[in-house]
Parts: structure tokens; sequence; C-alpha cells
């Protein structure tokens, strides 16, 4: 089905946002220690919806927060009790201004693992109460690469409402799902019907944005290569400089390994889900003290084959979306781009 | 400050002379300005080093890992890399004998504005402080200053400078980033990686945050000789240098002008003792 499309400029745009302020619980990039990150807003001023690509953070800890508590307990000579523990505070209703594209294609693929054999209760709440406000960007970044994947970004319905700045100072507000044209019917109050130029405005404005990438790469041949690299000598080569931090998966808008942690004092504790990261050398530590992966190479390859090999073989889409955060937060800039056009040669 | 010829030039001769196993250096990103450290193990890629005021990472951090444990190693090092190194020496964790140290008379390197770094502007010794061979033409120890953001920081109330720290602790993500990039975090197993500490383990709560973070600092209290790797490291971009600049005052101030590694085999503050040590704090 077609959704509507709307077209304003920069003060509409503004005031729409302002609107959406005034009656949701939004979330959007609020600048800190010179860098964007999304959280909750009381009004238009405090944040930029238009941050930089190569200087924000990725919507992922409003899914999956980087420690969250799971339960509650006791544990005393009489025995254990379970509690709940407070409300989750990101189960609410709300709506995100300003997420990329490719951040909200990382949820779709996330989707996949978190509805998979177990459904994460939690993850599904929050992402069914929220609505997805996405401007297209106008330029890539330095190590983007999200044209280059397995997702139409032209045509993604990864978010409920786009944004795309057209020529003269036009933009235009787009429905892509039921959810965004629900919530457009609602709130586009000062927003006016595009004519039908729009989708011409559009094209030309996606054409534009994707003649602005550095880094291109054809997937299926990474995909199809990459199934028999697992002896490569390449990984040793690729992750020579690695500091083995854990940056790039806390970072990454698709990585969704945790562990489970309690923190306890006296009787009684709460129990945490916090971030971890294959490039963890504790990561594969077995009880008995063994670990297959006291290596880096061997992290790496992990880290490479999941997002490229294992992923798409399980669920039918590479764990990665091309936004380039990992090569940008890297210490040492390694890019997965770059490790797995290496390894695939 | 551009060595790049004379940095290729010597690691070739290293490599050919067989006096070296692996070299640490630094290449050009290849699309922008920036450099990456790089791990040479054959002559025919020395091309690739380069060395200018892009030349930022402290590369002293790669003589922990295993490419270069036990090798037969050329490095570059600049003033403040240096004085790590001075305290990797000190404290056993390289060999002298097997590093080849090509030291630089730093001018100091370029922040990500394009400026000067302010660790550069406070720099106490650019020049190298252990080398085998020196490029550049020294220009000596200056004065210590005492860091600007931390004064800015001291002249704020208590609950102010609270709630500062209360959002720096609140941003860490904890990927770890700080002490993997440290050149002198080294140990085998860090306290704050213990399975069983319910202190630092698991959760990635403002609270552990404090907690690793704090006990980070203070181990680097008296050693940290603020290369600043571990701020451009941070994904958070946490304003990191404050608890090291603060450390550093303390020190300074109680210590006899004590500053790291700036004397070779001169231990840290922290494990040498001293009858003139002040003891006015012991209650």
């Amino acid at each position: 089905m077609s959704f509507s499309t709307y077209k304003t400029d920069k003060a509409g745009l503004q005031k729409f946002y302002e609107a959406i302020i005034g009656a949701c619980s939004t979330y959007a990039p609020v600048e800190k220690f010179g860098k964007y990150d999304y959280q909750k807003v009381a009004g238009l001023a405090a944040c930029n919806p238009d941050s930089p690509i190569g200087n924000t953070m990725s919507i992922k800890p409003l899914f999956f927060p980087k420690s969250a508590k799971i339960l509650k307990y006791k544990a005393d000579s009489s025995g254990t009790e379970v509690s709940e523990t407070t409300a989750d505070p990101l189960a609410e209703k709300r709506v995100i201004l300003g997420v990329k594209h490719c951040d909200a294609r990382g949820l779709q693929v996330l989707d996949h693992v978190y509805k998979w054999d177990f459904i994460d209760t939690d993850y599904e709440t929050r992402r069914n109460n929220t609505i997805i406000v996405s401007t297209r960007c106008d330029k890539a970044g330095e190590q983007c690469f999200c044209t280059s994947l397995d997702y139409d970004v032209e045509k993604s319905d990864a978010f409920d409402v786009l944004i795309v700045n057209g020529d003269n100072g036009t933009i235009y507000v787009q429905a892509r799902t039921e959810k965004g044209e629900g919530f457009l019917k609602e709130h586009a109050g000062n927003l006016a019907a595009a004519d039908g130029g729009a989708e011409e405005a559009m094209k030309k404005q996606y054409k534009s944005f994707e003649d602005s990438f550095r880094l291109k790469m054809n997937y299926e041949e990474i995909n199809g290569k990459m199934k028999d690299r697992y002896e490569s000598d390449e990984f040793d080569k690729v992750s020579a400089n690695c500091i083995g931090c854990n940056t790039c998966a806390f970072i990454c808008p698709t990585c969704h390994c945790f562990k489970i942690s309690d923190e306890r004092i006296k009787d009684e504790g709460v129990r945490y889900k916090s971030y971890d990261s294959c490039n963890n050398g504790y990561f594969t530590l077995m009880a008995g003290g063994h670990n297959p992966r006291p290596v880096k190479y061997r992290r790496w390859r992990q880290r490479a084959m999941h997002k490229f090999v294992y992923y798409k073989e399980r669920f039918g889409v590479n764990l990665c979306v091309g936004c380039g955060r990992c090569a940008i937060s890297c210490p040492v800039n390694i890019s997965i781009f770059e490790v797995v056009k290496q390894v695939a040669k | 400050m551009d060595y790049t010829k004379q940095i290729q030039d010597i690691a070739a001769r290293l490599f050919s002379e067989g006096k070296i196993d692996v070299f640490v250096g630094y290449r050009s990103t290849g699309y922008d300005e920036n450099q990456v450290p790089v791990i040479i193990t054959d002559a025919g890629e020395v091309d690739k080093l380069v060395f200018n005021d892009r030349s930022v990472f402290n590369l002293v951090n790669y003589l922990k890992f295993e490419q270069t444990r036990n090798k037969r190693v050329g490095i570059v090092v600049k003033g403040c890399d240096s004085r790590a190194l001075n305290l990797l020496l000190t404290e056993s964790q390289v060999k002298r004998d097997n590093l080849y140290i090509i030291g630089i008379a730093c001018e100091g390197v370029l922040g990500e504005d394009g400026r000067k770094a302010q660790n550069c502007l406070e720099c106490v010794m650019p020049d190298a402080v252990v080398y085998d061979e020196l490029l550049g033409t020294p220009s000596g120890k200056r004065e210590y200053v005492v860091n600007a953001d931390i004064l800015e920081i001291a002249a704020k109330g208590l609950t102010e400078r609270a709630a500062y720290f209360e959002d720096v602790f609140s941003s860490c993500i904890r990927c770890n980033a700080c002490r993997h990039s440290c050149p002198l975090c080294y140990c085998a197993k860090c306290c704050i990686d213990q399975d069983s500490s319910a202190l630092y383990n698991g959760s990635n709560t403002e609270s552990s945050a404090f907690h690793a973070l704090m006990t980070w600092s203070l181990h680097l209290a008296g050693r940290c000789v603020d290369c600043r790797n571990c701020e451009k490291a941070c994904p958070s971009h946490l304003p990191l240098h404050l608890l090291h600049k603060q450390n550093e005052m303390v020190i300074y101030q109680n210590f006899q002008g004590h500053l790291s590694g700036l004397v070779p085999e001169e231990r840290g503050a922290f494990y040498k003792y001293s009858l003139s040590d002040p003891d006015d704090f012991i209650m």
C-alpha cells in the first residue's frame, strides 16, 4: 500500500518536532562531551535531530541498554525469594527523533535473534511501543557503507516516518509503515500534503546521497567468499594492531552479546544483563579454565564470520548495517569493512 | 615535524642488518590525514611508515602484545611515549636489549580539531628520554603547569562537581578501551576483570563505572605520563585526563615535584619510600 507524504520547510519541521515533543515521550540526540547520545528531551532546543552520523551513538541502548535490571532476589538460610525489579523505564510509549537509517535497520536485524527460539519480551515491548522518525542523511560519512549491504536504504521500512531534505529548503515527511501512517495522521497538524513532485525530489536527494559514498562493496561476493575463509591467515594480519577492547561491539547497532551478573549486598541482590563482547579475552573462558579463543585472531574471526556468514546463514541478513561506527570509535581505526574485504580477497 | 623518510630508512636498515624482528610505527589511514599504528615484520613494508604531527597514538602500548613479546622490536617514541617506555623498563616489563628505540624530539601533535593537543601544550618533556637514535632538535625540559581544566573544575562547588562526575560515570559504557589503550596497563588479569569482584564485575552501571575508573586511575597515579591514549580511545569522549591530571598534581605537590618516567630506572612515587615523604595525613 502507499503511504501519505507531506511537505513543509525547516520552520515547519521544527514545529512538527516541537508538537511531538509536547505530546509524546520523546528521545532525540543530545550533545554530551562532544558527541550525541539519544536521551529523553523536553524541548527541541536541548537536542539536534540532524546530528552528524560520525558523532552520534546508535539507538541500540534504547532497546538493549548497556545494563538492565532483570530481577531482584533475597537469599538467606530460610530460602530464596525472587521478585520483579522496578518497571522498565524503556517500556513506555515513545517517539525517537533523528534516528539514522542504519540504526533503524539495526533493529530489524536484531528482531530476528530476539524473536528466534525465545522471545525477549522486554525487547519486544520496547520495540512495539516506539515510533521511529528517521532523517535520511544528505551525505555519507567517511566510514559509511550502508548502501553496499543487503537492504534497500531508499525504500527501507525499518522506520515509521521518513524525513528527506528536498531542494530549496523543502522538506518531505513520509509514512513508511502502518504505525507511521497513523502517527502522522495524528501529528501532521501543520504539514501540507505533498504534490506530485515529491517522489521525484526524494529520488533526486537519494541519488546525490548515494553518489557521496567513499566505501563500496559487493556484499554477495563477501558473503560467498567468507564461507571458505575460516582457516585464512588474513585474520591474523587484519587483527594485528587490535588492542583488544570492547568498543566496536558496544557501540555497534547490531552486536547483541550480553553477560549476566549480580550486584549483591549481604542477602539481597540485583541481577543485571549487560553488554559483553566476543573481542573480550574472557568471553569464551569456560568454568574449567579452557578458552577456545585465547588469541586475538580467533576472536576477530568470530566477529567477522558472525557478521557476514553465520547470521546470514541462520537469519538471511547480515549482522552489519554499514554505519561505520566501529571504525570511527576504534582507538586504532580498524574497520569491519576493511577486515572482511581483506579476508574475502 | 616530518621524519617519514628518516624512519623508513632506519627501519629498512634495521631489518637488513637483522637487528629487529618487528617494527612498530605509524601508517596513514589512506583516506584522511589521520594515522594508525602499524606492526611491520617485513622489510618490504617499510614504505608504509610515516611520521608527522598526526602520529598521535602512544606505540609503547604495543609492547605488551603477543606480536612483540620476546622479540627484537624497533619502535618510534615521542617524549611522552618514551616516559611510558622508561616506566616499563623500570618495572621489568620489557628488556632494553630487545629494543631499538627511535626517539623523537617532539614538537607536539594535533588534536581532532586540528590544533595542537592540550597535553602537548602542557608537556613537560617533549624530547624522548630514552632512545638509540634521536630525530629532531631537543628543546629541553619545561616548567610543570597545573592543567587548566583541573583548576576550572576545582573552582566549582562540591555539588556541581559531583553532578559533573556523575554525568561522566553514567556516560561510561565499560568497553575498557581506556585500559586497553594504556601502555602502562599490562596486568595479565586486571582487577576490574576479576570474576568474583562484586565492585566491578558484570553490570555496566554508573556505580561499576565509578569503581572501575577510579581504581584504574589510582593504579596509574604517579605513573601516568599524560599521553592521553585513553581519552582518544574513549568512544563516549569522556574527559579522562581530569582523573589523571588531578593525581599528577597532588603527587607533584606532595612528592618533591615527582613526574613519572623522566629519569631512567627511577621508581614511581608510590613504589619508593623516602624518609622525607610527607606523613601529616596519617592519623
